[in-house]
């Protein structure tokens, strides 16, 4: 039996006994390549369910919608390992109670779907682990390697050129698991610490806050740099953010739902080398 | 409408000689929004702050703007004399054009320049500025003393003879701390438990005193005038009610030969016991590590001695919980093992003994009764070499500062020596002789000119044993020539360093302590027994090397300190405290850890029928000291903090 088949199984095992209201999967979408995010609350809808290596959207995010866990019932969601390092730190930081998070873990290899073992958060941390262990490397590319040999003028010029394209949308805000708060900065206009408009300096602040806002939270799961309309390779920021943040404090988002946010908490020996 | 009056003071020639004030008051004068613009020679003088005054009333300001010296040295000077003029205390703001500009700059137009920006931004600020009042906080009338040695005992009767109720709480079975164990005391020679024991008892029996032995601080919450401590009364196996102190059970245990930690192992005391006859309560205390009872589990023999069946092997610790207002610490010091000193020898010869030690020796309540005896064989020393400075201004081993008390006593010392033995001969090693103090230099010379101690400037470089005798090998720095003694005990006068465990210590009751573990004073010279939490105040050694009269001063300053935050019913709080915007929080709770002060909690919103619908950051403005930690975290920037608005800020950073 298939991945796709055994999780459709349980979906419909989980549905009709009752012990979720919801399967957030992912369904057809309108391209032989594309998923689109599925909701289904009725045993009858689990073979619209599907899984291949195509499924990347990140879906964590959709269970932070106003309301949907408040009854205290479970929702099940597909999630690769960086949407379960999501639901973690989306626990540590209260927006959920990761006991109503029921987990159809999978990862994609080449074009092989695996599935990953585990239903409650707390039993993936051994895949969480092994991803900490193979970080450094994992996410690194060759545009990431061409920004890294850069001057910072080269670098500031990069990225300038990069946010020059930028409409503000918001579209990255909107993708990402991690941006929950009701009211973003910049939509807080008194005072209007980021400037709206589309131009340099309005962009590099939009784009630097949020870098700062997930530092030590990102997961690297993509859904920002894929969701963003004008191609501004994202994910690249958030990765040295990630790596920077490992290196200073031994710090790897998403370890676990206890994990304290790392700019929020203290330790003794944390290095002190920003300190002048 | 905005009116702003703007006050330039030359600070005599401290801004007038590098800023032009007349083109300052110009330039501001044009500004949107001022309706004053004025410059003076000292607007801090009497007459200057008449006219700021003046001014207030008869333009009927909105805001002040002062650019001036630091906000630090004048800002609440300026601020009453607003009050006093009826404007908010809080609508005034100082601009800072002395330190940040006229101090460190050269170039006269630039500085000027710079003063204008400076001026200009406050005035942006100012004009955002809110009414703020002061917050009113209940101060509970109970300070809590912990330390039982001289200072804390000083400043508990100090508290408590102005009809204040005082918590006095001692981790030792007794009162008393280190000044009980001293002999005579310097300059005057008085006996040590003399005036020592009478105060215990004072301290002990006063109405207003509840005093807990063999207790230690578990936890400390809460804020000034309102803390919640949590004290652990450690089981002393012995019922406190019930005992009277008779003694039996001492004089019957048969574990007999344990170290005296009070006679600094030079004495020998039972399982039970009391550390020195005359402690204060009389009560003793089973030492579980040494009691036969607790290692073999068969004994008992003081439970069958004791009359008033006050033995009890089951008794569990306890917790006290207290209600307070002011906290004084008092919590001593520790003197410095030597044994890191290889090359003196203490540790491994017997002869070879610190300061402390010969406390205990000349004490008439001493393992020796007072008599001059060497702990090796009772010999009485008849030469005696004492070395000065064994840890103290030694910063490659020891300790970088000078433990202060060291010079004085060594010359006690000296002196006492030379009462009891009379054929004696004592050498003294010193690098300089500071005897700075009432009586002390008098004192120090008597020892030399009465006393015969012989002072030898120069450092002991080795002491070893060579035929019964233990070999002293210094310099004398003055005739520039090595010197060997011969000598029957050495006296090393220890470093005195802060408590093994006053770091710790800190973290629980939230004081700052400085790299040696001494706690932090809020300013070394004008709030000297202030630490840095507000209503927690420092007496004694805890807060640097004392001797006696300084301990007892700086108790006695806690306690005026004290007093007078018992003297309102109510503490007035700087309304300087964030406060959260309840609507647009995501509840993240990244502020309640990243507060200092632990002052953010977490509140529940819920509906009319109870259900919670929201959970959000609540911050106390009794415990917020208005660091603005958490408005920096806040990701959806819902913290604000008054008197430092966002709206404030932003207009100060756009008016440069």
């Amino acid at each position: 039996m298939s991945i796709e088949e055994q999780y459709r199984t349980r979906a419909k095992e989980l549905l009709s006994g009752g012990a979720v209201k919801m399967v957030i999967g992912y369904g057809k979408g309108t391209t032989a390549n594309r998923r689109r995010p599925l909701f289904i609350s009725s045993p009858d809808e689990v073979e619209r369910l599907v899984l291949d290596d195509v499924c990347i959207t990140n879906l964590s995010g959709y269970l932070v919608s106003e309301g949907l866990l408040s009854d205290e019932k479970r929702v099940a969601v597909f999630l690769r390992p960086e949407g379960i390092r999501a639901i973690n730190i989306l626990a540590a930081e209260s927006q959920l109670d990761a006991d109503q998070i029921v987990i159809f873990g999978f990862d994609v290899n080449g074009n092989e779907v695996q599935a990953l073992k585990g239903i409650h958060v707390e039993e993936f941390a051994d895949v969480i682990g092994s991803i900490k262990e193979a970080a450094p490397e994992a996410a690194e590319e060759e545009l990431f390697e061409k920004i890294e040999k850069m001057s910072p003028q080269e670098r500031f010029s990069f990225w300038q050129e990069e946010f020059a394209k930028c409409i503000k949308c918001y579209a990255c805000r909107q993708a990402c698991p991690m941006c929950y708060c009701r009211r973003c900065i910049v939509d807080s206009n008194q005072p209007q610490w980021v400037n709206t408009s589309s131009h340099t300096l309005g962009n590099f602040e939009w784009n630097i806050v949020r870098a700062f806002h997930l530092s030590g939270r990102c997961v690297e799961c993509g859904n920002c740099d894929r969701a963003c309309p004008v191609n501004i390779p994202l994910r690249l920021i958030n990765h040295r953010m990630a790596e920077e943040v490992l290196g200073a404090f031994d710090h790897f988002s998403g370890m676990s739902k206890t994990q304290e946010p790392v700019l929020a908490s203290f330790k003794k020996d944390d290095s002190e080398t920003f300190i002048l | 409408m905005a009116k702003i009056g703007v006050f330039i003071c030359h600070c005599g020639e401290n801004v007038g000689a590098k800023v032009d004030c007349t083109k300052l008051a110009a330039a501001m004068g044009e500004h949107p929004g001022v309706a004053v613009s004025v410059e003076y020679k000292y607007f801090c003088s009497d007459p200057g702050q008449e006219s700021v005054k003046r001014a207030i009333r008869e333009n009927n300001l909105t805001g002040v703007v002062v650019a001036a010296c630091s906000p630090r040295m004048h800002e609440a000077t300026f601020r009453k004399a607003c009050a006093e003029a009826g404007l908010n205390p809080y609508l005034c703001e100082i601009a800072n054009i002395r330190e940040q500009c006229s101090w460190v700059h050269t170039d006269n137009d630039k500085a000027t320049e710079k003063a204008m920006d400076i001026t200009r931004s406050m005035v942006e600020k100012v004009k955002r500025n809110n009414k703020l009042q002061p917050i009113e906080v209940p101060v509970t009338r109970r300070a809590l003393v912990i330390g039982g040695g001289i200072a804390g005992i000083q400043a508990a009767l100090d508290i408590a003879n102005a009809g204040q109720e005082v918590v006095l709480v001692e981790r030792e079975q007794s009162l008393g701390g280190h000044m009980a164990q001293l002999s005579e005391t310097f300059p005057t020679l008085d006996c040590s438990q003399c005036i020592m024991t009478p105060r215990m008892v004072e301290a002990a029996q006063h109405p207003k005193i509840r005093l807990l032995t063999y207790a230690e601080i578990e936890s400390v919450d809460g804020y000034i005038g309102n803390f919640s401590v949590r004290v652990r009364m450690k089981s002393r196996y012995v019922d406190v009610n019930k005992c009277t102190g008779c003694g039996d059970c001492i004089t019957k245990c048969p574990a007999k030969k344990i170290s005296s930690e009070f006679d600094c192992g030079l004495g020998k005391r039972t399982a039970i016991y009391t550390p020195f006859a005359q402690s204060v309560p009389n009560i003793p205390v089973i030492d579980k590590e040494n009691c036969i009872y607790f290692k073999n589990g068969k004994c008992k023999i003081c439970a069958k001695t004791c009359q008033c069946d006050a033995i009890n092997f089951d008794m569990p610790d306890t917790f006290v919980d207290l209600e307070i207002g002011a906290i004084v610490v008092a919590t001593g010091f520790q003197v410095q093992n030597n044994t890191m000193y290889g090359e003196y020898g203490y540790g491994k010869y017997p002869d070879v003994i610190n300061g402390l030690q010969f406390e205990r020796l000349a004490s008439a309540s001493g393992p020796t009764a007072g008599k001059i005896q060497r702990p090796s064989d009772g010999a009485e020393p008849q030469t005696v070499v004492f070395i000065q400075c064994a840890g103290s201004r030694d910063p490659s081993k020891g300790v970088r500062y000078c433990s202060k008390i060291c010079c004085m006593y060594t010359a006690k010392h000296a002196m006492l020596y030379a009462h009891k033995v009379h054929s004696g001969k004592t050498h003294i090693f010193y690098m300089d002789i500071r005897a700075a103090g009432k009586g002390y230099d008098e004192f120090s010379r008597r020892a030399i000119e009465e006393d015969e101690a012989a002072y030898v400037r120069g450092r002991v470089s080795k002491v070893w044993q060579e035929n019964g005798k233990l070999m002293v090998r210094g310099v004398d720095t003055l005739l520039g020539r090595p010197v060997e003694i011969a000598a029957d005990m050495v006296v090393l006068a220890t470093a005195i360093i802060a408590q093994p465990d006053a770091k710790e210590f800190a973290k629980t009751i939230g004081i700052g302590y400085d790299e040696y573990g001494f706690y932090n004073e809020a300013h070394l010279k004008l709030r000297p027994v202030e630490s840095s939490t507000a209503g927690v105040f420092l007496a004694g050694a805890c807060q640097s090397p004392k001797d006696i009269p300084d301990s007892v001063a700086q108790a006695s300053a806690t306690a005026s300190k004290v007093l007078a935050l018992f003297s309102k019913d109510m503490l007035e709080r700087e309304p300087v405290v964030a406060t959260n915007n309840e609507a647009t929080c995501a509840g993240c709770w990244g502020c309640v850890l990243a507060c200092p002060y632990n002052a953010i909690e977490q509140k529940d919103i819920v509906d009319r029928s109870g259900r919670v619908i929201k959970r959000v950051a609540s911050v106390n403005p009794g415990l917020c000291q208005g660091c603005g930690t958490c408005v920096t975290f806040c990701r959806s920037n819902s913290l604000d903090l008054a008197g430092f608005t966002e709206k404030q800020i932003f207009a100060e950073v756009m008016g440069l």
